[in-house]
Parts: C-alpha cells; structure tokens; sequence
C-alpha cells in the first residue's frame, strides 16, 4: 500500500494528508498558489489537533475521514480553489484528446465487471472500496447512458473463484441501477476469478452485431486471481472476439491485467486516491476511438467494424390514447411506442422490440449521439491580454465580463487573464462556459455549430 | 414549488428583418398582421408583468439577429446608467424597456443594408442563454452557505427559455438545437416555443417536448399578449396547475437522408448515423463501404414483400393515425390490428404473437452476426 503516497495523493487535502506533511512542506508547496492561503488557515486552526495525529502517519490509520468534507472553501466562503483544480484537469484530459472528428463506435455494448472478492472490504477508500466502488459504478452508468443513449449495459460480478451475473445486458439505465442497488445482495466474499468472470462476461456478448464495440471493464481490487485454467486461452478468445477490456486497478498493477489491456485494446489504470479513481472510470465514458479497434484486431482485419443497420422509428401514442397492455412489463397504459414493424406497444426506447427484435429509437436518441461525432474544438488559454485586439469585455458565451486583473500564478492549461478562446470564431469565453460548452452543450456560441 | 426565491426567464428573441416585414404585411396573405413595433409594445408589457409578478424574479433577454446573437438585456448584470428617467414610470419597467428598445436599435442599425440576409443566429442566442443559466446557476450553488442565499439555493428554481420565433426550421442547425436540447434537459430548462409567424418548427416543437414545456403556434396574431400571458407567465411549477396546451402530436420519426422522407423503418449507418430509406451500398455522408453480406441480409429481411416494394422504397407522408392504419394494413392485412389501436387491452401481445408466427424469418434476424453463420 505504501505507493499510494505519492504526490497525487498528497495533494487532495483531507486531514489526514496533512498531517503527513511538516508545517514547512505546507508552505513550500504553495507553489499551486492558490492552496496556501486555505492550508495555511487550517494549519492555525488544527495546530493542536495536528499534534496529536503525528503518530498517524498512514492514511489507514486515519479514522474515517471524507476529504470533501474538510476541504472546500477558501477564506471567502467559496469553492474556487477545488473547483479550479477540478477545471484545471479536465482542459488537460481535453488537450490530449485528439482535436479532429475520428471514428468512434455508437453503438456500445458494456460488460461492467465487479470484483467482488473479499479484498474489496479494505478500507483503504472510504469508506470501503466496495462501497465507493458501488458509488462510483452508479455515477458512471448514469453518465455513460446519458453519453451512449444507444449502448447497454450488463454487470457480471466476481466472488467465491466465480462470475456472477448480476444483471442482464439493457439499454435501460433504470434496470442496470436497480441491478446493482441492493448491495447486501452483493456482500464480497472468498477470492475472484478473472478468467470465469471473463469467460461469463464474453458469452453474454458473443452474438452482438460486429458494428457495435463489446467492451469489457473489469474494476479489480485483488492482487490474485484464481481460475480453472490458463487464463490466457481466455484472453486469445477476446482478442479473436474483437471484445476490448479495460481495467481500473484498486490496489497494484498486475502483470496479467496490464497485458490484458494492451492486447485488447482496452486501457489499465491504477486508482491512487477517490479522486484519480472516479476519473479513470470516467475516461471510458465517451465512445472509443475506432482506430484502436481496428489496431486490436491485428491487420489481418478486413471487416472495417462498420455496417448498416436497420432501425424502427416508432410511433409515439398520446397520453390520451385507449390503454392498452405493453409487451416489455404486461402493464395496462395508455403511453408508449409502436414498433413500425410488428406494432407491438414498448413502454420506452431505445429498445430492441420484444416481439420482433428490430432496434427501435426515436430521432432525438441518435442526435444525442452526433455531439461524439462533431466535437467543439477546444479553447486556447489566451495568456495575455493583448489590447489592440481583445475588444470583448465580456465572456461571449454569459456575458460577465473578464477580470482586469492579471493572476499572479496559475497551474498549467489555465489561463492568467481568465480568457479561452476558440480558435474557429475567435472569441472569448470564461472558464465556466469553456467547461460547460465542451462537457454539456457540445456546440459553440459564436460559431453556432 | 419555491416560495422565497423568484424564477428566472430567459428570453429569446427572433429578429430576422425579413420574417417581420412579412409579417406585418396586410391582409391578402396575412389574416392577422403584426408588425415589429406592436410586437416590441406588448412583448415589453409581457416583460414588465413578469418583472412585476414578484420581486425576485430575473431576466435576461437575447436578441437573434441575422448572422449574430447578442444579450440585450440581463437583470443580473448591473445596467448602465439611466440618464433620462421618466418621472412618471415605474423604474423597474424605465430600465427594462429603456434598455432593450435602445439595444434592439442599435443592433438592428449596425446590421446596415445587407443584399442577402444571413440565417438568423438562434442557435447562437440560444446557447449563450444556456451558457447564462449555468452561470447563475453556478453562482446560487457555490454560495450555499451564504446568509443571503436562502435555505435552498442548490438551484436555480424553474429556470426556464422562452423562444419567440418567426422562422422557419433552419436544416443545417438540427444537431446544435438537438444539443441544446440536451443541456437544457441537464441543466432542468423548461424550453417554451411561441411560433409567432410562418409555419410549424419541427426542431423547436422537439425543444419544447422534451424539456416539457409548451409550443404554441399563434394562429391570431393579434392576441399576442393574451397568449404570451396565459400560457408563459407562469413558471413551471405552477403550470401543472393551470393546465397550459401541451401539444400532443409530436412525431419523433426521422427523415432518411437521401430524400428528406419520413420512415419509420430506416438503415443506419453505424458510423456516422446517417439514415436511409433504403439498403445502401455505400453511406452518401462518410464514404463508409458497407459489406455486402450486410445489404443481402437486410434486402431480404426488409419489412414489406418484394412486390409492394414500391411502396416501401417511398416512404409514407401523412399524418401518423392515417399512416398507422395504411401500414397496419400492410403488415397484417386483417383483424386484429383493429382491437388493438381501439379496445382491447391484449391488443399488443395479440398483435405481436400473430406477427410472429406469420414472419418468422424475420424474428431476430437483425441481430445475428453475419459470420456467425
Ligand atoms: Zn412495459
Ligand atoms: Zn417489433
Ligand atoms: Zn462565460
Ligand atoms: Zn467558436
Ligand atoms: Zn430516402
Ligand atoms: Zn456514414
């Protein structure tokens, strides 16, 4: 465990890390600037308190803390500098990101993968990684269908040297939440098994269409595995079955995960803290990329993963029509949609009908999935004012208007004159509506597109 | 329903000089003409009364005018001073209308004597209303603690976008007005549409349906004020009780790329999602090569017999109930369908089972991989 103190970790200010640190270190490290005055405040404030905690040097040795709860506000009563550094990564994951429109796949298919094994009661995460595993596999359905409104979603779990299914694949978020809800019903016990979870996990996806991804993310907080047979036989069947795994590791990188990973495709992480492992789960919430699919398969692929597919755009009935029993609950409703094929009543798209199996959207479903298709190219800091140009005195997306003071230190990606500009219509806007306009509107306010 | 805080309305205008000059055209074309300045007189009384309905209220106001959007008006952000207020006005009411006529008149002379008019900028109007809602909405949430912030001001209560439009769906701003859509549907806007001249907007009925708010078209455009005041003074909250028009009608089918037709059965391509009314070889949009195996498959699983294949290829566009029944007719031909759009409550499963057994070669076809077999 000692590799989780790391800078990262040390960063994300909950009591406990700062008590790692000498009061020295606190004022060095102001190189953030922003930290310093915040830590310095409750370094007067915990002073006795710190005295005490010296001997706690570990962070499981720590009571249960929540480092959202200690932290937050600056001396004005505001979140301006958590919410700064949160901005601060996300223009980074940005950058990175490739700026031209690629390939990506729509439609998903998702094999969430639960360790289940009795390695999940540590409480090296607060306030066990099962409970914030569960948390944080909750957000992340709720995001990936938001982003994915065409995918579904399946949960396997893994306890006892078994997989275990604990919810059927569906393209209802509703159904995959209520699926992982009840967490006594999933209490880990015994050891996992990475090749029966696998195994599971890739029949249950072994008869869906080529032009969608199947996709396999296993969180792992085991440092074994115990399987029946070589694992890697397991492995050359995903890799012949186009299936890509990704794994986000609670404890420490693994030879066999880590490989998994790389010849599938998928990405490894290890999670250093709350904080580093929500983000990498939610790096696997946009559509990937179908270069890399195509580079998984080897060049021997001649099918280019795409394909037409046949879809129903149903009728919508009015709540004021006669009710009649729907096929997916047998339920007496008047609302609900009809599969232009079979006529069959659905209580909600998108679906697959239950009586002919022909995929039924509606139009506004696949529009929500052209954002991933059409990106907003993203904003350039602007790093200084130059005044014979910048006429704007205000943000062109909310209309405040810019600070007149120039900041003294910023972390790298931010801009010292609070101003981001997109590089297609030339105009500036604030760090809130660059966050907002790239993560929720996905169109720009001065190109209009 | 909140009590102690007031509700915000953003407010988009459509200004495109052509579609009001077109509108305030007499009689012969125009039933009801309404020209740019009556409208302007009953939109600021509109505003004043929501201004006046309770202290708390916000407002800001966006102007689309051709090629450009900007802010006219924004309670939030401090107006610049008043030189000449009228004695006898109301000062709140002075400000809004002294500031929106003054904006709306300068745009409209900076725009000048274009040959052609530019497409009006609603999407830009209506994203940066987007972007001004998350701003007030970050600022409320962020000082929680704050004494003067209330004891609930998480969020913004019953943020909401009114759009009054008089122009026509514009086909190249489909995916920014789908998106705004969504953020508004993440941010929990209520979009309400009044479609004060011209025809029907299918994207802004689809804004107003899937936020839940309402759509109105104006068929009297003369009652303007009436209409803007019974159905859109009132926030969200309150609407559930006074019933305001909702429409019911809304068609969320999709048109196929290749001939702008309705279909309710079409072909997607999986990577750019283009649809079409047809099996393609070859995706008109991204140049994607579909495989052959793919467009045997689905020539033979195609919904209707090869010899109404005429019918299929070009695809129905009337209204839903007639279209329900004609292809109702075509699945099945006889009986049952019937029970099931009028009475019976197995209508559905009856319906289904039949289809069932009578196509069986269709039954789970679209799904299987082609080299599985
Ligand atoms: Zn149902
Ligand atoms: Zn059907
Ligand atoms: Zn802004
Ligand atoms: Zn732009
Ligand atoms: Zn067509
Ligand atoms: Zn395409």
């Amino acid at each position: 465990m000692p590799p989780r103190r790391d800078n990262d970790f040390i960063d994300a200010d909950s009591e406990s890390d700062i008590s790692i640190l000498g009061d020295d270190d606190l004022d060095t490290r102001g190189g953030k600037g922003k930290g310093k005055a915040k830590a310095g405040d409750k370094r007067k404030r915990d002073k006795g308190k710190a005295k005490a905690k010296d001997a706690q040097a570990y962070t499981w040795e720590a009571n249960y803390t929540r480092s959202w709860e200690t932290v937050q506000e600056d001396e004005a009563g505001s979140l301006r500098s958590s919410v700064e550094d949160w901005m601060a990564r996300g223009r980074r994951r940005r950058l990175l990101a490739p700026a031209s429109a690629i390939r990506r796949t729509i439609i998903r298919h998702l094999v969430l993968l639960l360790d289940l094994s009795a390695s999940m009661m540590d409480r090296d995460m607060r306030p066990t990684r099962f409970d914030l595993t569960l948390q944080y596999a909750r957000e992340f359905i709720t995001e990936w269908f938001d982003q994915n409104p065409l995918g579904q979603i399946g949960v396997v779990g893994m306890r006892a040297g078994l997989g275990e299914r604990i919810g059927d694949m569906t393209g209802n978020p509703q159904d995959v939440l209520r699926a992982i809800a009840d967490r006594h019903k999933l209490e880990p016990v015994g050891e996992p098994s990475l090749q029966n979870a696998i195994e599971m996990a890739r029949s249950s996806m072994n008869h869906l269409p080529t032009h969608s991804s199947r996709e396999i993310l296993i969180i792992f907080g085991s440092l074994t595995t115990c399987d029946p047979g070589n694992i890697h036989d397991t492995l050359d069947s995903c890799i012949k079955n186009k299936i890509r795994i990704s794994v986000v590791a609670l404890a420490a990188e693994m030879k066999i995960c880590r490989d998994i990973c790389d010849k599938t495709g998928g990405q490894f992480g290890v999670a250093l803290n709350d904080g580093h492992f929500k983000d990498l789960l939610f790096e696997l919430v946009p559509p990937p990329a179908q270069r890399a699919l195509s580079r998984a398969a080897g060049a021997g692929a001649t099918n280019p993963a795409a394909d037409l597919m046949m879809m129903g755009f149903p009728t919508r009935l009015p709540d004021t029509s006669p009710p009649s029993l729907c096929v997916c609950h047998s339920e007496i409703k008047s609302e609900g949609f009809l599969c232009p094929r079979c006529l069959a009543k659905v209580c909600d798209v998108p679906t697959d009908c239950d009586i002919c199996g022909l995929m039924i959207v509606s139009s506004p479903h696949l529009a929500r999935s052209y954002h991933h298709l059409f990106p907003v190219k993203s904003y350039n800091a602007v790093m200084a004012i130059d005044h014979a140009v910048d006429s704007a005195k205000g943000c062109h997306g909310c209309s405040r208007p810019f600070p007149v003071a120039v900041a003294a230190n910023t972390s790298e990606g931010l801009s010292p004159v609070g101003r981001y500009r997109c590089p297609e219509c030339h105009r500036d806007f604030c760090s809130d509506c660059d966050v907002f306009i790239h993560d929720v509107v996905h169109c720009c306010p001065g190109c209009g597109k | 329903m909140d009590n102690l805080r007031g509700s915000h309305l953003s407010l988009v205008i459509d200004m495109s000089p052509m579609q009001w000059h077109l509108s305030g055209e007499g009689p012969p074309t125009n039933a009801y003409p309404l020209t740019l300045d009556a409208f302007l007189s009953q939109l600021l009384a509109f505003l004043n009364s929501h201004v006046a309905s309770k202290d708390e209220n916000t407002l800001a106001v966006f102007g689309a005018f051709p090629g450009r959007s900007v802010m006219l008006y924004s309670s939030t952000d401090p107006a610049p001073n008043q030189q000449n207020i009228n004695a006898n006005s109301f000062p709140p009411f002075e400000l809004v209308d002294s500031n929106i006529i003054r904006r709306i008149s300068e745009e409209m002379e900076d725009l000048g004597e274009p040959e052609e008019e530019a497409p009006c900028a609603l999407v830009g109007a209506l994203t940066k209303a987007l972007c001004h809602i998350n701003r007030i909405t970050l600022a409320t949430s962020t000082t929680v603690n704050n004494p003067s912030g209330g004891p609930n001001s998480t969020n913004l209560p019953d943020p909401r976008i009114l759009i009054l439009s008089v122009s026509p769906d514009l086909s190249t701003s489909y995916i920014p007005i789908m998106n705004s859509i969504f953020s508004a549907q993440k941010l929990k806007v209520t979009i309400d549409v009044c479609q004060i001249y011209g025809s029907d907007t299918v994207f802004l009925q689809q804004a107003a349906h899937l936020t839940g708010g309402s759509y109105i078209f104006l068929d009297r455009r003369d009652a303007l004020l009436q209409y803007l005041i019974m159905a859109f003074l009132s926030p969200p909250s309150i609407r559930k009780i006074l019933s305001v028009p909702t429409q019911d009608k809304i068609d969320f089918r999709a048109a196929c790329f290749c001939h702008k037709s309705i279909v309710d059965i079409g072909f997607v391509c999986s990577v750019c999602l283009s649809i079409f009314c047809q099996p393609v070889p070859v995706c008109s949009t991204c140049r994607t090569k579909f495989p052959f195996k793919t467009l045997q498959r689905l020539n033979a699983s195609r919904p209707m017999p090869p010899s109404s294949n005429s019918n299929s290829a070009r695809p129905r566009t009337d209204t839903p109930q007639l279209r329900t029944i004609s292809s109702s007719e075509l699945a099945l031909s006889s009986g049952p369908m019937n029970g099931m759009t009028t009475t019976a409550p197995v209508g559905g499963l009856a319906g289904g089972s039949i289809v069932n057994k009578r196509e069986p070669s269709t039954n789970g076809k679209i799904h299987e991989p082609p080299e599985a077999r």
